[in-house]
């Protein structure tokens, strides 16, 4: 076992981080008090560098890299701006990466390649009204109509939605099947007949970062868009979530070492009672769990991460690792505000933001009580 | 076309430096290492000339431990062609004659049309590495270039001078080119490109092999300036402070006539 990232993974964290820094930091906050979605900035960049599509092969359009590359990219674009980090990771996992595993030859030539370019943005619709963390309760409907699809149905808090060109969608085709067997996966592309936005959510956390309500009225769609087979849709949306986890995870393991990096350098610097903060024991032993704590979710991470590399089953990995990186994410970023005192509590300081950042990752994507749902499940099989 | 462009890995700058045992360099151990910011211009001018002329061969070039290979990696992702690096686990201890001699050696029957390298490095700022490789291989230098126009042979620079001037210089290649920030903005190294950047040659050549010229100079001591006494604080109404404070901008520096 080595715990070392290879040349590449470090040259990749390198080049990531200064991007971040230099391109993305600077209008965080910015964006995070407007609720500003700035695409140019926050997804055409992105594939400009190849992060689009990281984990595809070339005959994709992708770079060929592996999934520890990826978890450090979400996290390094996450130690600035969480909303940057789910952007990408929303995008990669939830859209092209379904596409990638499920869709036939001709649709990943389709939507694949210019989904791992950057030239389209890509979203995924399951959560509705009424099916949350139980996504085997679609509602939305599609029916077979000769060579067509028609969908009904609503779905809620779909990321990058609006402002998104492709849409991974989720529908029940079989009404009388048992639950999870009913429902079919569908690619859909803004400005479908029938399929249009509806409310923006206005959010506590990662705010720069659009979570729409989507709406299909009789949208009509070729047979060729079911994505994968017919009734097998749950799966497509449970294998899809498996990778999509390592890329939430990663984004709260780079909040957390945002706020976490903030907290020292203010500890070093701040002085009360003549003394830099820093040199209270009080102060040292909440930096040393921060830092444990941290350390210890991102190995998870990156073994859920090398595990998908390989070809290894890592469902319970994944959601291990998200489990462990989000909570970890809530508990240091809360601290990290601690630390920073009063300071910590204003927008002059970016660890409220990160604080409120961090709360989302325990929500989506599972939350965690449902990842304690998957492992726990694994157990007792 | 053949170029050659010379790099230094140098320690981030926001680093906090210490003085090493010896008393004569940094202490090296536990800082984070990247590219000198001079020489990022110098590669990012090369890999534009390729795109411009497209038949050329940019060879990277760094002297040091292993270590430098992994700024080297990051030139060759920015879209250098192949590596030489010179093995040398000593590379502070020598001065800039001696790195000089080095990249003249391994340069002196290669041809390379254009040699770029940084106007100085961030840390020893000796800014005599470029100009003496010139001499050394009697090829001529320009030097704290803040633009490049190459045309069939025939180089057009303008250079930084003091007091905001620039000038103009033009001449014909083989030469050497000196970097100066305001050049250009070194590209972001693309994943693709990262990945492509492993299978690229990177040959290691020791030291021992190039190192033909002797040590001219050698330092005696690195440390600290002295602090100075605290800053000077004026007193007053606002108005009696202007009238202070031209008055000693005027005595003690330049800045006002
Ligand atoms: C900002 C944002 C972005 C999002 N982006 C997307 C997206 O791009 N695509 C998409 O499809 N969805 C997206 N979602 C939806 C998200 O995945 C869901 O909100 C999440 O799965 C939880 O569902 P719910 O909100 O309906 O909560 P519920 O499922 O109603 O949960 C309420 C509470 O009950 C708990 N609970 C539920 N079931 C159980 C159980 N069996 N045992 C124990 N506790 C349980 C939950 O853990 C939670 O604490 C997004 C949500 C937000 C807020």
């Amino acid at each position: 076992m080595i715990f070392q990232l290879t040349e590449e993974q470090n040259l990749i964290r390198n080049m990531v981080r200064e991007f971040a820094e230099t391109e993305i930091a600077p209008t965080a906050k910015k964006r995070d008090e407007e609720e500003r979605f700035d695409r140019p900035l926050m997804f055409d960049k992105l594939g400009e560098l190849g992060l689009t599509g990281i984990v595809f092969p070339e005959e994709y359009g992708g770079a060929g890299a592996d999934y520890i590359s990826y978890a450090i990219a979400v996290e390094e674009l996450s130690r600035v701006c969480a909303s940057t980090g789910v952007t990408l990771s929303a995008h990669l996992s939830l859209c092209a990466n379904p596409i990638y595993l499920f869709g036939s030859e001709e649709q990943k030539q389709k939507y694949l390649v210019p989904l791992a370019a950057g030239e389209k943005l890509g979203a995924f619709g399951l959560t509705e009204p009424s099916a949350g963390s139980d996504a085997g309760g679609t509602k939305t409907t599609a029916l077979r109509d000769g060579d067509e699809w028609i969908l009904n149905g609503t779905k809620i808090f779909i990321t990058s939605g609006g402002d998104a060109e492709t849409y991974v969608i989720f529908a029940r085709t079989d009404k009388e099947a048992k639950k999870h067997n009913g429902i079919s996966a569908f690619i859909i592309e803004k400005g479908a007949a029938g399929f249009s936005f509806g409310k923006k959510e206005e959010k506590l956390g990662i705010r720069s970062s659009p979570t729409m309500e989507l709406v299909f009225e009789n949208c009509r769609l070729p047979a060729a868009n079911l994505l994968g087979k017919e009734g097998e849709g749950f799966k497509v949306a449970m294998k899809t979530l498996d990778g999509g986890r390592i890329g939430i995870a990663s984004q709260a393991i780079g909040i957390a070492q945002g706020a976490f990096e903030t907290a020292v350098d203010y500890a070093k610097e701040r002085k009360q009672f003549d003394t830099p903060i820093g040199k209270f024991q009080g102060i040292q032993f909440q930096l040393a769990d921060m830092f444990t704590q941290i350390e210890a979710a991102r190995l998870l991470v990156y073994k859920a991460a090398y595990r998908a590399s390989k070809g290894l089953n890592y469902s319970t990995d994944s959601a291990m690792a998200k489990l462990m990186a989000s909570e970890t994410a809530m508990k240091v970023t809360t601290q990290a505000v601690q630390v920073l005192g009063g300071y910590g509590y204003t927008r002059e300081f970016p660890v409220e933001r990160m604080m409120r950042d961090a709360k989302i990752t325990e929500i989506y994507e599972g939350t965690s009580e449902i990842q304690r749902l998957v492992i726990g499940s694994a157990l007792i099989k | 076309m053949n170029v050659l462009v010379c790099i230094k890995q140098v320690p981030d700058m926001e680093s906090k430096f210490r003085v090493d045992a010896a008393g004569t360099w940094y202490d090296t151990t536990e800082l984070a290492w990247r590219m000198n910011e001079y020489d990022e211009y110098a590669v990012e001018q090369a890999v534009r000339l390729k795109e411009q002329v497209k038949d050329a061969d940019i060879t990277v070039l760094s002297i040091g431990s292993d270590k430098v290979k992994e700024t080297m990696k990051k030139a060759l992702a920015m879209g250098c062609d192949r590596g030489a690096h010179i093995a040398d686990d000593n590379v502070s201890g020598k001065e800039p004659c001696e790195i000089a001699g080095v990249i003249a050696e391994y340069a002196k029957e290669k041809n390379f049309d254009v040699i770029f390298t940084g106007m100085q490095s961030q840390d020893r700022g000796s800014g005599q590495v470029g100009v003496l490789v010139a001499e050394m291989l009697t090829l001529p230098a320009v030097t704290t270039i803040v633009d490049f126009v190459y045309s069939d042979g025939r180089i057009e620079v303008k250079r930084e001078l003091e007091g905001g001037i620039k000038a103009k210089v033009a001449f014909t290649s083989p030469a050497v080119v000196t970097c100066q920030l305001g050049l250009n903005t070194p590209r972001y190294p693309t994943l693709p490109n990262i990945m492509k950047a492993k299978k690229k040659e990177l040959l290691s050549i020791p030291i021992k092999d190039l190192l033909k010229v002797d040590a001219r100079q050698h330092t005696d001591k690195v440390y600290f300036p002295e602090k100075k006494g605290g800053g000077l604080i004026i007193e007053g109404e606002p108005a009696e402070l202007a009238d202070k404070l031209i008055q000693i901008l005027k005595e003690k520096t330049g800045v006002l006539a």
